[in-house]
């Protein structure tokens, strides 16, 4: 990573915000693949809870002298932890809908809604980063 | 994120195992003979998964642990001429019940179709990031 050039302003926060989103994709999927295992109870990661703890880390950095370039941390939660810029995750189980009698609690509208949910975030979340580049792009060729 | 991709892959492998023992049920929801020719009436297979993929070692994904007999009584019809009649003029049938195959059947393809969405939203996923670069 250039530091200076994309450590500041959003570039942090939206790297977060993608590395989870792909990280959820995955636990999604995972949730999909074993829609008819028995004994399998559908796992997930909460987004309020990660929404919370970058929302905690912007205000964090505000507070600095020079808001946009201090490093952000992200504090951990029990799901979501970052550790050197990599991302660790612990699904937990959603205890909700009925239990089937093959044991598998499985919601396939609510997984698929999530599912889209989750996609429709990462795509948010890489349109901002490319804008973010885009305007980097302009600076750098001093062109409009 | 390739890694997302090959859990919907091991459920597509395991749904369609699943359908290939629907079609061998309902194939065989008549054979009372065994492949060597004895009087053995055959028996649904019913499969069952597991989380996790040996194939790639991962915990994540799912696989097919084994394909177990149904154990439930074999159907019986009286036919008192055939040549493998009981005492009592019965014979005994595959317990196939093409109606329980057709709607294991759907359940199967509708999965499969769910794995089949979130493969392709892995895909989007990984090309717009990939635009990224560009």
């Amino acid at each position: 990573m250039i530091k200076g050039l994309l450590d500041k302003g959003a570039i942090p926060v939206l790297e977060r915000m993608i590395q989870f989103a792909a990280e959820r994709h995955r636990v999604l999927a995972h949730n999909i693949a074993n829609i008819s295992t028995p004994y399998f109870k559908p796992k997930d990661i909460n987004t309020d809870s990660f929404q919370e703890s970058l929302r905690e880390a912007v205000s964090r950095r505000r507070t600095h002298k020079n808001p946009l370039a201090g490093p952000l941390q992200v504090p951990g939660t029990r799901e979501v932890q970052f550790k050197d810029g990599l991302i660790q995750v612990r699904p937990s189980f959603i205890n909700e809908n009925i239990m089937f009698h093959d044991r598998n609690n499985r919601a396939l509208e609510r997984i698929m809604q999530d599912l889209a949910e989750n996609t429709l975030a990462h795509k948010s979340g890489i349109e901002m980063l490319r804008n973010e580049f885009d305007m980097l792009r302009t600076a750098i060729r001093e062109r409009v | 994120m390739f890694g997302s991709l090959n859990i919907s892959a091991s459920a597509l492998v395991a749904e369609r195992i699943r359908m290939t023992t629907i079609s061998n049920n309902l194939a065989n929801q008549n054979s009372i003979y065994d492949a060597k020719g004895n009087y053995a009436p055959y028996r649904k297979r019913v499969v069952v998964f597991a989380p996790g993929d040996p194939a790639t070692g991962s915990k994540d994904g799912v696989h097919v642990r084994k394909i177990m007999f149904d154990q439930s009584p074999f159907r019986q019809v009286y036919e008192p001429g055939h040549p493998n009649a009981d005492a009592n003029g019965m014979v005994k049938y595959p317990n196939v019940d093409p109606t329980m195959e057709a709607i294991n059947a759907l359940a199967a393809s509708r999965a499969y179709e769910a794995n089949i969405t979130a493969a392709e939203a892995t895909k989007s996923m990984l090309q717009q990031s990939l635009r990224l670069l560009a």
